[in-house]
């Protein structure tokens, strides 16, 4: 009612409601005092509200899990008071890239890279103020987040390069990030795309949060948001909404610390988030460490949420958590109502500065010397806490900033995608075809993805004509060699490649394979590393020679030919097509539900050994469709890499077209209206029939 | 809760009301029977909100999507005792609350809300019918006893509550026959009295004691019970009405609404009224002062008797037809209401202030004599626009404005608080030890749904008095648990 009337004595009411209740329920911000100064300063000379508000963000709330409608409102808001607001992890419509004609921007400033990968392309990325690295979050339906099918329809399917009907599900761990390295590797990816757009990591509050937070800094991110354990969406279980977490103030405190004690703190932002509500919440945030501040319950709620929690099913009657458009006509927010709860929320924070002492937010930031210790008597439970550890300011050279005060050195001006570009000009200017050769070390990484984004932000997701970029290059590739590579671009490699080739391939093609002098026999030697082709949208690599885990995980639209895959090929795939020359690991086709494989199964195995049965159907390739696109893209690998494997199967066709397995998403079956295999199609390597569904034991 | 999609699948329903001229004839209550098929449809629109609104917009806190939820499922048993674990009487809240938890109802924010009330009394309803519902006498009594003031839903619902929890209970009436308000108000064609009578049995065979014609500070001494009783109750509700002391109020034919109903409710139950003190409508054209649910129970019950006419004045605007800004959603909206009376005739009119009376020379009063007025707080009045209507027959339903003080309340000595009301701590304990206050007596003319509740709380303070008092019973009295 406060921001739909406009009315900051009702919003007064309001927050001194939840302040009094949060004393109540003992959160730690409820146990503490503020040290007001002797003599508060007039309000005049407190920074205005119109500053404050460049502080404050939206939480990650994707496209998909709120309506259309939520989101741009959201949107709208954020980008008219300066702030920022977040795609969450679905994707966007382009056409949101471009101001309206009544001025407004409907482009989410912030965009989320999270372990889906949903919607992460050149394009995406290029149009972003902040590339926010999901690390961790709050209480999430699903292993790591989890949009039902009936929820995701032609739209939502179409901005994450899924399919319309089939659930999605986010990973629990980004499956290129096993270690800080890892970490590191992916902020160097997103900056070189996009090196205007801050780097951002979501991390939540937890005991040793800090040690990841400094390794974060290190890795060279602009912001770390620590998120509590409050807030969250009505579509997780109520176990974890009630159960995961802790509070920010433990991990923002926690982090603050340890980020000065090692001199990190200079270089980054401190964000923090998990269900703000008031000015004094912000207030003690911001001398706890925090520069930003995130909301996103609040937000919803001003645009008519009442908490039902109903979201996972799609029935949310006040159009906000729901893609049904009869629900989606009922929803009555508006940015003015958003932006209402921002200038109140700063309004209240002024109101604490002045009594503080203090001028500006920049000043407040980590004075946790204004924070009184001694907990309030308010309950009998509270007697035994002891708040110092939180309020601990540790005895630093003054050198050592306790806010954001350097920029990070990103390491950019040493990318080899500098050449690249220089030699790309014509085509980036003027769509001339260009070629160019380049010698590659293994400490050239990210190559193509700076160029990319060139491409990106002048051509969109259309990209440049095929073919029109294409590059050679000799020797070892580092990591992450044609990340994000648009439309348009080939880069040709001969030697090897490390891990995390093609990831995010947003239309480009990658053509590898070994030296002409080489003597070994590629289809049995690796070739390129793990987690290839992770979250691509779309585009083609031919890699003649093995990879090694996790191949074409989360693919969502590229098309592959390898001759060897290691462990967990095609996980949670939604879309694309992989062609296997040859042996699979073990899992091949885990939690797969759009897409299609092709394996060669000359050892006779995958169908019992290798490949996880759960939700796919394994056929027999004798559709003249599925006969068509196999040999096709055999040609086509045979030309652009020489491979002697290909040429062998192709020479041999009687005989190998039945060694050959299509892997078939029973979800995608079912979108399609394609009836379900009534038995398991077994290669005859040794002569083995068919054997039905039930009798053979799941690999 | 019942089918994820049934709110946005099936519209709120209500049962149909009996024809107008056919229920004019009679005092039965209104309603046409609903469906079974149709009460679960009702019950499939709930949507099982993560934050039921409707818990706290209901006095009582039913636990309402929970059989919203049964009902859908058809587990009647089940639902009626999820409904009696909050609410002693459905069969009364479901007949004639005005449901605040509708008002409340998340559906309700823009679409037609939940049918609660409906879905309240069909499983009530259907408890009886099947004999579900049964005393429920204590098991282990604990030697203490409770006086009850008052027979109204307060006090019963106070008054099983006890029982129930082992107190030996004797309710005092001041009336001839229990209720309070629901006996003798309450018209008829809302609240049939063999409801109430059923209710009753069940009290009587759960032990409580009912003794009418004791009028507590009139001829039953307070003191016998302060003295006897280990607590007492009093329920005794809000009767002073507010009155109308303008020029010609001393005319015979103006009276207030409480000396009307009761009287029409006694014939329903076969009792003969003094012709010398009866007040009839029949052939007269009645006005009605007060536009609430008390002025349309009379315009109800005129048109029964047979009025000539009936005119309901109030002297507020008249409310918008859609809930007011002023009262968004969750609150219980300022929007106009049409009761089932105001279905049946009379003629409705906003903004009319009573300026006086004028009588025959027999005493009796002719005529109304009024002005058209603005909105509060001036009410000023519209120059130019006072009439005059003739009238035989006024009566007076302008509210309540508190419990009748000389009696037990004066010669206990009760504080009151600053409107009128008897004053209790949080504990629903008056400023005498032992004496405690609930309903109306205490919060002022109310809802019977917060009676209910008024009664369900005092009786769990005064429980927690009771127990706390044991401890210093002498061993003879207590009772060894």
């Amino acid at each position: 009612m406060a921001v739909r009337n406009n009315n900051p004595a009702t919003f007064q009411e309001y927050t001194d409601l939840v302040d009094e209740q949060s004393k109540h329920l003992c959160t730690l911000r409820g146990l503490m005092k503020l040290k007001v100064a002797e003599e508060p300063i007039p309000i005049e000379e407190v920074e205005p509200a119109k500053e404050i508000v460049k502080r404050f963000t939206t939480g990650a709330m994707s496209f998909g899990s709120i309506s259309k409608e939520a989101h741009e409102t959201l949107a709208i808001a954020m980008n008219r008071i300066g702030g920022m607001s977040n795609t969450g992890e679905g994707g966007e419509d382009e056409n949101r890239f471009k101001r309206d004609a009544d001025g407004d921007l409907r482009r989410s400033a912030v965009k989320q890279v999270a372990s889906g990968r949903f919607g992460v392309t050149a394009n995406y990325l290029v149009n972003a103020d902040e590339l926010q690295i999901k690390m961790a979050q709050g209480a999430k339906p699903g292993e790591g987040g989890q949009l039902p099918g009936h929820k995701v329809d032609e739209i939502i399917a179409k901005l994450r390069y899924s399919i319309p009907g089939v659930g999605l599900i986010s990973p629990p761990p980004h499956h290129d990030i096993y270690s800080i390295e890892d970490l590191a590797q992916l902020i160097f990816d997103l900056k070189n795309v996009n090196p205007k757009a801050r780097i951002a990591v979501k991390l939540v509050a937890e005991a040793g949060v800090g040690t990841v937070a400094a390794g974060v800094s290190k890795a060279h991110a602009d912001v770390v948001l620590i998120s509590g354990d409050n807030g969250g969406t009505g579509a997780s279980p109520l176990s974890s909404i009630k159960h995961a977490g802790l509070p920010w103030e433990l991990g923002l405190a926690e982090t603050q610390q340890v980020l000065l004690l090692n001199d990190l703190r200079s270089r980054i932002k401190v964000q923090t988030d998990g269900k703000l509500q008031t000015g004094r919440d912000v207030t003690i945030a911001a001398l706890l460490g925090a520069e930003e501040f995130g909301f996103a319950t609040m937000p919803l709620i001003t645009m008519g949420c009442i908490m039902m929690r109903k979201c996972h099913l799609n029935t949310c009657a006040v159009g906000i958590a729901t893609q049904d458009p009869v629900l989606r006509a009922r929803f009555t927010g508006q940015p003015e109502h958003v932006i209402n709860f921002f200038f109140f929320i700063a309004e209240q924070v002024r109101q604490n500065m002045a009594k503080l002492g203090f001028r500006t937010v920049d000043e407040m930031v980590g004075r946790v010397d204004k924070i009184d210790a001694a907990v309030a008597d308010s309950h009998w439970k509270a007697k035994g806490i002891d708040l110092s550890s939180i309020l601990f300011s540790p005895t630093l050279p003054s050198h050592v900033k306790r806010r954001k005060t350097q920029a990070q050195d990103h390491g950019l001006d040493q990318a080899l995608d500098h050449a690249l570009i220089a030699q790309a000009k014509p085509a980036l200017e003027s769509k001339q075809p260009v070629t160019g050769s380049f010698a590659i070390r293994n400490v050239h990484r990210t190559v193509g993805a700076m160029l990319g984004g060139e491409i990106a932000r002048r051509y969109g997701t259309a990209g440049l004509p095929d073919g029109t970029i294409h590059f050679r290059f000799q020797g070892s590739a580092g990591q992450s060699f044609g990340a994000f590579v648009p439309k348009g671009v080939t880069l040709e490699l001969e030697g090897d490649a490390n891990d995390y080739v093609g990831k995010g391939l947003s239309g480009g093609r990658i053509i590898v394979y070994p030296p002409k002098t080489s003597s070994f026999l590629p289809e049995e030697s690796i070739l390129v590393g793990n987690v290839v082709l992770y979250g691509a949208t779309g585009g083609e690599a031919f890699l003649s020679g093995i990879a090694g885990e996790r191949f074409a995980v989360r693919n969502s639209g590229a098309t592959a030919v390898v001759e060897g895959v290691g462990d967990h090929g095609c996980e949670y795939m939604t879309n694309g097509v992989v062609v296997v020359l040859g042996g699979t690991g073990r899992n091949f086709a885990a939690g797969m539900s759009g897409g299609r494989a092709y394996v060669y199964d000359d050892r006779g195995d995958f169908s019992t050994r290798r490949c996880n049965r759960a939700g796919v159907d394994l056929e027999p390739l004798v559709s003249d469709e599925d006969l068509e696109l196999v040999r096709g893209l055999m040609q086509r690998h045979i030309d652009l890499t020489g491979s002697p494997q290909a040429a062998w199967i192709l020479e041999h066709w009687d005989a190998t077209q039945a060694r050959f397995i299509k892997v078939f998403p029973h979800e995608h079956k079912r979108v399609l209206g394609v009836a379900r295999a009534e038995a398991v199609y077994i290669s005859p390597t040794n002569g083995s029939q068919l054997v039905a569904t039930g009798q053979v034991q799941h690999g | 809760m019942g089918k994820v999609t049934g709110f946005l699948e099936i519209g709120r329903e209500q049962p149909t009301r009996r024809k107008v001229d056919e229920r004019l004839k009679d005092w039965q209550e209104i309603y046409v029977p609903f469906p079974e098929e149709k009460q679960k449809a009702q019950g499939a629109r709930c949507m099982d909100c993560g934050v039921p609104f409707c818990h706290t917009g209901c006095p009582v806190n039913n636990l309402i999507p929970d059989w919203n939820d049964l009902v859908y499922s058809g587990r009647w048993e089940n639902a009626i005792r999820r409904l009696h674990a909050t609410n002693n009487f459905p069969e009364f809240t479901g007949r004639i609350c005005p449901a605040p938890c509708e008002a409340a109802c998340v559906l309700g924010i823009n679409q037609d809300p939940v049918s609660i009330k409906l879905i309240e009394r069909s499983v009530v309803e259907r408890a009886w019918d099947e004999g579900w519902i049964h005393p429920e006498p204590p098991e282990e009594k604990t030697g203490q006893r409770v006086a009850v003031v008052g027979s109204g839903p307060a006090g019963l619902a106070a008054a099983q509550q006890l029982r129930r929890a082992g107190h030996s209970v004797t309710v005092y009436e001041k009336n001839d026959r229990i209720g309070g308000l629901l006996r003798y108000g309450i018209p008829n064609f809302k609240l049939e009295k063999h409801v109430v009578d059923r209710r009753l049995e069940q009290m009587r065979a759960e032990g409580v004691t009912f003794v009418t014609n004791a009028h507590v500070g009139v001829n039953v001494p307070v003191e016998s019970l302060t003295d006897e009783y280990d607590a007492v109750l009093l329920a005794g509700g809000s009767e002073k009405p507010r009155d109308l002391p303008i020029p010609g109020r001393e005319f015979k034919g103006i009276h207030f609404a409480m000396e009307f109903l009761p009287q029409q409710n006694k014939r329903c139950e076969g009792d003969t009224i003094d012709p010398a003190l009866a007040i009839l409508a029949e052939g007269k054209r009645v006005v009605i002062l007060g536009g609430g649910d008390t002025g349309a129970d009379c315009l109800g019950t005129s048109l029964r008797q047979k009025a000539k006419s009936v005119h309901q004045f109030e002297i507020m605007p008249k409310p918008p037809e859609t809930r007011a800004a002023s009262t968004p959603w969750p609150m219980w909206p300022m929007q106009l209401r049409t009761e089932s009376s105001h279905e049946e005739g009379g003629i409705r009119d906003w903004g009319i202030n009573s300026v006086s009376f004028s009588g025959d020379e027999q005493g009796r009063v002719k005529q109304l004599h009024a002005v058209r007025v603005g909105p509060p707080p001036a009410f000023t009045p519209v120059a130019g626009s006072e009439f005059t209507i003739e009238t035989e027959l006024v009566l007076l339903a302008m509210g309540f404005l508190g419990p009748v003080r000389s009696g037990m309340i004066e010669q206990l000595g009760l504080k009151l608080d600053n409107r009128g009301n008897v004053a209790t701590n949080a504990d629903y304990m008056t400023s005498v030890e032992g004496v405690f206050a609930a309903g109306d007596m205490r919060r002022g003319q109310s809802l019977v749904v917060w009676a209910i509740s008024e009664g369900r709380k005092a009786a769990e303070a005064m429980n927690h008095y009771l127990f706390s008092k044991k401890e210093a019973l002498p061993v003879s009295r207590r009772v060894l648990v």
